[in-house]
């Protein structure tokens, strides 16, 4: 049977994993889905797509894909197995805007002797005239570039002609692969609104992938059915043959069974990326392919992905991986020293890792199998996030720490799906020390600002994956315990002339920390505090000073003490004051009315700003209301109070916390609610009048 | 026996080389890394070939230095190949960590990133950040060139918070293929005398070490703050084409020439275009038709391949693909304009929002744009004019030049060769942006409004952008994202451009805004307080730390009115409106005034009109003075009303 999961609300999907078909269950259903009539005829545009009425809803487009067509099939060529991808988009360009989707970029990747090529590159630019004839121009050779973008990745490019506002682009190519382990991905969604994107996938039983949908948008089509292909395939002779082994003698017909999907994604809206999320792949409609399996004919069933403990296996024994983290007697005359100093687990994992932060630093590349040798990468004092964080982990246990290696995915690569063990989901491997009260602690060497057991904010991507010495592993948590968390205590006075001064103290703790001494090390102090004045025009900054600066375990903090002169002399009967508005936030930072897709923040925060107010004496104030709100389902709260103990004195206390990393589209209206209300209240002025 | 003992201990372990605490404290201020050494060698070989080697130890301090000059990259392209890129890097005692492999250094193209389609210019790049600071790097590069046009530009510290100990250029030419030289703000006995050796000539200069600086608000590019010796050929020759660059006139003779018989348009549409001459007699109207006719059958694609970055492609490539680059759409354009019977010339120009003018004492290739420049002949009783055309855009105006290559020089290209000319300069009254805005309060401090924003001139750059480039969705964005409110909600928005009133109008755009602004007022017991200027205030200088270095560089002339109507909730009277406030310096007017209507609605009105004193720059210490009246108009910004309830 094929399986399908689209029972739930589509918003509510966030991953979903569409098919595994088995060859003997897929073919108790079969349907007409082989047979189904192309959606495009390469050279026939519809006539339709020159009317401006059919355009009428896309007013505010820039140009729309008519149709998008896919089919990645199986076939042989001059005697081996390749994928064939057919693509072919026809677009109407509705404006001049959108004449950048008339240029079209194909990465061709390469690797050793293989390679993607790419052939029958065909396209034209259709045109209406004022006659009402259409008029086609087709794409020369003269338009088609190739770029040498890396070693592996050639880019083939090209762009169509004579294209004007109302034009109809349209261009087919194919492309052919023999890389089995990189079935062609198809992305259903893009930056322009999509009428209709269609993949269909043929695939000899040869080949087992594993099919993950992902997305937001609900397939209109959705058919599984089962096929044949014929195949002439090279006969090899086999290994006993002695010398000729390997040899190709003749070729001979294959006919085999095939898996067919055909699948549709209708009218889908224009893609946007919106502030506070991870990659736009966690939220595009696409279908991607992992090879779980291979069943040569007459050979065992290769099984690729059965189980984590297989997974692990390979990593383990595999020289980039297990076997380089296992070779550590190199650093061990530099992690000795640490094990007679620090006797605890947890302290000495600290040193370990404060070792190889000053050992080598990470050259931003994202991976988790190492570059080389990590003796190499540790002579050279550079490496990837692989080569430092393996090397953590070598390091830790030279130390006779407990330590696993967790994989995970980066933000910016994406969420993964916990429910097949996929490796290329990752991209990203830090250390998990196992400390003797069984409670954890998740190391990373990359980012020298932070203290040992925070990640670094790319890595905040919900759960990663232990690898341990035998067994499945498990998914452990990536939300972070230390929250975004700043702290600010003033203390301030205003005379009766309305002059203000005040003594402040801020702590910027967890994620917090980091901004600010990332800052700092960009700025400096003097610049830094500069840019803090500077948003308060009137201040006047008598002194400064920063702390634990370079103590990244605790947070830094900063005391300033300032004062903001009256613009009149006078004393006056009445005075308006809203202090809070000095120390809070400026912006709702959820400025947008809608949102589309969950709020990823990755962290909690916490924002808490208490303010002692001296009134001038003989003055009174009128106190304003306190609030408490608290968002759905757990989500955070905004806690406001003026109060007043000692006559003459006024304590203000604003506390936000946000208590979850990611927050529904649906919870999105309460968050910026939330904003708005906090912004309401910090502007509340407290009217200060003479006693009477 | 002794000789070789001496030998072997002189051949041990090598001396330490740039130790971080040589460096004399006055380079580490402020300074992410010191330039130790960045010795640069010229070495023409012919009029078409020229070598040039790079030898640089940068000394880094902190880890912004390490990402800023960690790693060296190296551009190169079809004229120019990269002969070799070695590295090392050496600890802070100036010990060798590690020496450049060459599997280390990597190559890759630059794919659309620089925005071309395709273009042949490529880098390679070498990476030798360290863990901890202060460590040494050490690059050494060679760079053949076929590319003559274009001698090196040296500067050896080109950046804020970066010191130079010390740095020499040395220029070798055949005597007979002169250099030619500008010196930008070097010391004094920076250069040497030429020195004259066989049939070359080697030219020198050094600089001595420099403290870091630090770029400030409003001041000129930091490269044309910090010494630097500018170099070109006196003749050259690029591909088979040789050319003099004694003055702008060969500069420019050469590159007409170069585009030279590639102005040949197919018979069908020369034909269409000399069929405009009898429909349009009047000369600006028959180019605007050329124009729109270019805007809506043509687009924009950057092929740069080898020579094709200096020579046009032919116009019949334009026909027929309905593409190219500024070169070949301003060629194309001129040659529409020639069948038309409009003369008219190509002219080179440095564009972009940030470029500085050409160095005019210096002819050279500083250009990196290409536009069109056609005199008209008076005509009746309308005077001559010059018209400017943007080959590139499909959406702007007719004869408009904003701020991309507006306010320079260009380089016109006739027949005769160059001549340096000014393109269009817009004053105050033609920058300028117009705003109405109806704020209807309620009792509560939040307010529903309605805003008419006219912009005009450079004013309107940025959303002609907008009105012709994005979608309603990525208008929205934009805008919500330049609102310096808290919190509000966009209700309506919509751009168009503003209605055309003259044929020599510059270009406008209407926005319409329609915004909820829940707690735009602040509630004081009975009082609701509120600054008027809501939407207008110009927003405060930057930070500014310590006394002013630099001079001070003013943006143009322009002017922004703001008229706002505030319709008060019922029960509420003014009990305090701001005073008027007239501000008058050499750097402007602001006047802003604020009174009842007979209806009872508050009237807000401000208008601020920039003025930038002659000549480009104004001294450091003028900072103080422009900064006070920045401070002063901030203020009145903030002015605030006070409303009260009325006793019911």
């Amino acid at each position: 049977m094929l399986r399908t999961i689209f029972k739930q609300p589509w918003r509510a999907v966030r991953l979903a994993v569409l098919a595994l078909a088995l060859p003997s269950a897929a073919a108790a259903q079969t349907t007409a889905s082989a047979k189904a009539a192309l959606p495009i005829k390469f050279g026939q545009p519809d006539l339709g797509d020159f009317e401006a009425k059919n355009f009428v809803a896309d007013s505010g487009a820039a140009a729309v894909i008519l149709c998008d067509y896919g089919s990645s099939q199986f076939s042989s060529s001059a005697g081996h197995l390749v994928i064939t991808t057919e693509r072919t988009t026809r677009i109407k360009i509705l404006k001049k805007a959108g004449y950048d989707y008339a240029t079209v970029e194909v990465p061709l990747y390469h690797r050793d002797e293989r390679a993607e090529k790419l052939g029958n590159l065909r396209g034209f630019t259709y045109l209406r005239g004022a006659d009402g004839n259409v008029t086609k121009t087709k794409l020369e050779a003269s338009n088609i570039f190739d770029e040498k973008r890396t070693n592996n990745l050639l880019v083939r490019k090209f762009t169509l002609p004579n294209v004007q506002e109302g034009a109809v682009i349209e261009y087919s190519y194919v492309v052919t692969s023999t890389f089995f382990d990189n079935y062609q991905d198809w992305t259903f969604q893009h930056a322009i609104p999509t009428r209709w994107s269609e993949y269909r996938t043929s695939i000899p039983q040869v080949y087992h992938y594993k099919i993950l949908y992902r997305g937001y948008l609900p397939l209109a089509i959705n058919e599984g059915s089962v096929g044949s292909v014929s195949l002439l395939l090279a006969n090899r002779l086999s290994a006993g043959a002695g010398a000729g082994a390997g040899m190709e003698v003749g070729t001979s017909g294959v006919h085999m069974s095939t898996e067919q999907h055909r699948w549709v994604v209708r009218n889908a809206p224009a893609f946007r990326e919106e502030p506070y999320s991870t990659t736009p792949n966690d939220y595009l409609a696409r279908m991607t392919f992992e090879l779980a399996g291979i069943q040569m004919p007459e050979e065992e069933y290769r099984d690729l992905t059965d189980s984590w403990a297989k997974k692990n296996k390979l990593l383990l024994e595999s020289e980039e991986f297990g076997k380089a983290f296992t070779n550590s007697k190199f650093l061990a005359a530099e992690v000795q020293p640490l094990i007679a100093q620090h006797l605890e687990p947890a302290p000495r994992a600290a040193a370990v890792r404060n070792l190889v932060v000053k050992a080598v630093k990470y050259d931003g590349t994202d991976r988790y199998w190492a570059t080389g040798p990590l003796k190499r990468s540790y002579e050279q004092h550079r490496g990837t996030a692989a080569d430092v964080n393996l090397l953590l982990i070598a390091a830790l246990r030279e130390a006779g720490l407990t330590v696993e290696p967790v994989l995970l995915s980066t933000r910016s690569h994406g969420a993964v799906s916990q429910d097949y063990p996929l490796l290329e989901q990752f991209n990203y491997v830090v250390a998990l020390v196992t400390l003797p009260d069984n409670k954890e602690l998740l190391l990373d060497a990359t980012e020298p600002l932070l203290p040992a057991g925070i990640l670094p904010t790319r890595c905040l991507s919900q759960a990663g994956r232990t690898v341990p010495t035998t067994g499945e592993g498990r998914w452990v948590s990536l939300v972070p315990a230390q929250r975004y968390s700043h702290y600010q205590e003033a203390t301030l006075a205003v005379d009766a002339q309305g002059n203000l001064s005040g003594q402040v103290h801020e702590e910027h703790g967890g994620y917090a920390g980091l901004e600010v001494r990332e800052k700092l090390q960009q700025l400096g102090e003097k610049k830094y505090v500069t840019e803090l004045i500077a948003r308060h025009p009137g201040w006047e900054v008598a002194k400064y000073a920063f702390a634990k600066q370079s103590t990244v375990e605790q947070s830094l903090g900063l005391s300033y003490e300032w004062r903001q002169p009256a613009t009149t002399s006078a004393a006056a009967t009445e005075l308006y004051l809203t202090p809070l508005n000095y120390f809070g936030e400026r912006r709702n930072p959820f400025q947008h009315e809608d949102r589309s897709y969950p709020v990823d923040l990755g962290m909690l925060q916490q924002d808490i700003v208490r303010v002692t107010l001296t009134l001038p004496p003989g003055y009174v104030a009128e106190l304003p209301k306190a609030v408490s709100l608290v968002l759905p389902n757990n989500g955070g709260r905004y806690l406001y109070s003026a109060t007043s103990t000692t006559p003459g004195t006024v304590q203000f206390v604003s506390r936000l916390t946000l208590d979850k990393p990611v927050y529904s589209a649906a919870e999105y209206g309460a968050l910026r609610e939330l904003y708005r209300l906090l912004l309401a209240k910090q502007a509340e002025a407290l009217v200060i009048k003479k006693a009477g | 026996m002794l000789l070789t003992f001496i030998a072997a201990v002189l051949a041990g372990p090598p001396a330490p080389k740039y130790p971080a605490d040589a460096i004399a404290p006055a380079l580490r201020e402020n300074a992410h890394a010191v330039v130790r050494a960045y010795d640069e060698v010229v070495t023409v070989k012919s009029p078409s070939q020229l070598v040039k080697s790079i030898h640089k130890v940068i000394t880094i301090l902190d880890p912004v230095g390490s990402d800023a000059y960690g790693e060296q990259v190296v551009s190169y392209d079809a004229l120019n190949r990269i002969n070799y890129l070695r590295g090392a890097v050496y600890d802070a005692q100036g010990r060798l960590l590690h020496q450049l492999r060459p599997a280390e250094v990597h190559d890759r193209g630059l794919g659309s990133a620089g925005g071309s389609f395709m273009t042949d210019l490529r880098v390679r790049y070498a990476d030798l950040r360290q863990p901890t600071t202060p460590y040494t790097v050490e690059f050494d590069y060679e760079i053949a060139s076929e590319n003559t046009l274009f001698y090196p530009h040296w500067q050896p510290q080109n950046a804020e918070n970066v010191s130079l100990e010390g740095a020499t250029l040395q220029v070798t030419t055949p005597t007979a293929l002169p250099l030619r030289f500008e010196e930008q703000l070097l010391p004094s006995g920076a250069a040497s005398a030429p020195v004259v050796a066989g049939s070359q000539t080697t030219y020198r200069w050094h600089l001595p070490a420099q403290p870091a600086v630090e770029e400030e608000p409003l001041s000129p590019s930091i490269d044309e703050l910090l010494p630097a010796v500018h170099l070109a050929p006196a003749t050259f020759e690029v591909q088979g084409y040789a050319g003099s660059l004694a003055s702008w006139q060969s500069l420019g003779l050469w590159t007409y020439q170069l585009g030279k018989g590639r102005d040949v348009l197919p018979p069908a549409l020369t034909a269409k275009m000399a069929q405009l001459m009898i429909s349009d007699p009047d000369p600006r109207a028959r180019a605007r038709k050329v124009y729109e006719f270019v805007q809506s059958s043509t687009r924009y694609v950057s092929v740069q391949l080898g020579l094709g970055g200096w020579q046009t492609a032919p116009a019949t490539a334009v026909a027929t693909g309905g593409y190219g680059d500024c070169k070949a759409l301003s060629n194309y354009t001129c040659a529409l304009l020639k069948a038309a019977g409009l003369p008219a010339y190509v002219a080179l120009v440095g564009a972009g929002a940030d470029e500085t003018d050409v160095r005019a004492s210096f002819p050279s290739s500083q250009f990196n744009h290409a536009i069109l420049c056609m005199p008209l002949a008076a005509r009746g009783t309308t005077p001559a004019d010059t018209v400017w055309l943007e080959c590139t855009s499909q959406t702007e105006a007719f004869g408009y030049m904003g701020t991309f290559t507006g306010n320079r020089h260009a380089l016109l290209l006739t027949p005769e060769g160059g001549r340096l000319v000014a393109t269009p300069r817009y004053g105050a009254q033609a920058n300028r942006q117009q705003r109405r805005t109806d704020l209807w309060l309620d009792a509560t401090g939040s307010a529903k409004a309605t805003v008419r924003t006219q912009r005009v001139g450079l004013a309107q750059d940025r959303y002609a952008q907008l009105l012709h480039e994005a979608d309603a969705e990525e208008q929205k964005k934009y805008v919500s994202n330049r609102l310096r409110l808290g919190h509000f909600t966009i209700t309506n928005l919509r751009l168009a451009a503003a209605p055309v009133t003259k044929p020599q109008a510059l270009p406008g755009v209407v926005e319409l805004l329609g915004l909820e602004l829940p707690g735009v007022a602040t509630p004081a017991g009975s009082r609701l307080l509120l600054e008027p200027n809501v939407l207008g205030r110009l927003a405060a200088l930057p930070a500014q730390v310590g006394p002013r270095q630099t001079p001070l560089a003013l943006p143009l002339a322009s002017l922004s009115q703001d008229t706002v109507r505030l319709h008060l909730p019922v029960g509420f009277k003014a009990e305090n409106l701001p005073q008027p406030v007239q501000l008058t310096s050499a750097y402007g007017t602001y006047t802003s005034t604020c009174t009842t209507l007979p209806d009872g609605t508050l009237q807000y009105v401000r208008q601020f009109e920039t003025r930038r004193p002659a000549g480009t720059t104004l001294p450091a210490a003028k900072y103080a003075e422009y900064q006070d009246f920045r401070r002063k108009i901030s203020q009145a910004d903030h002015a605030q009303v006070v409303l009260v309830k009325t006793e019911a």
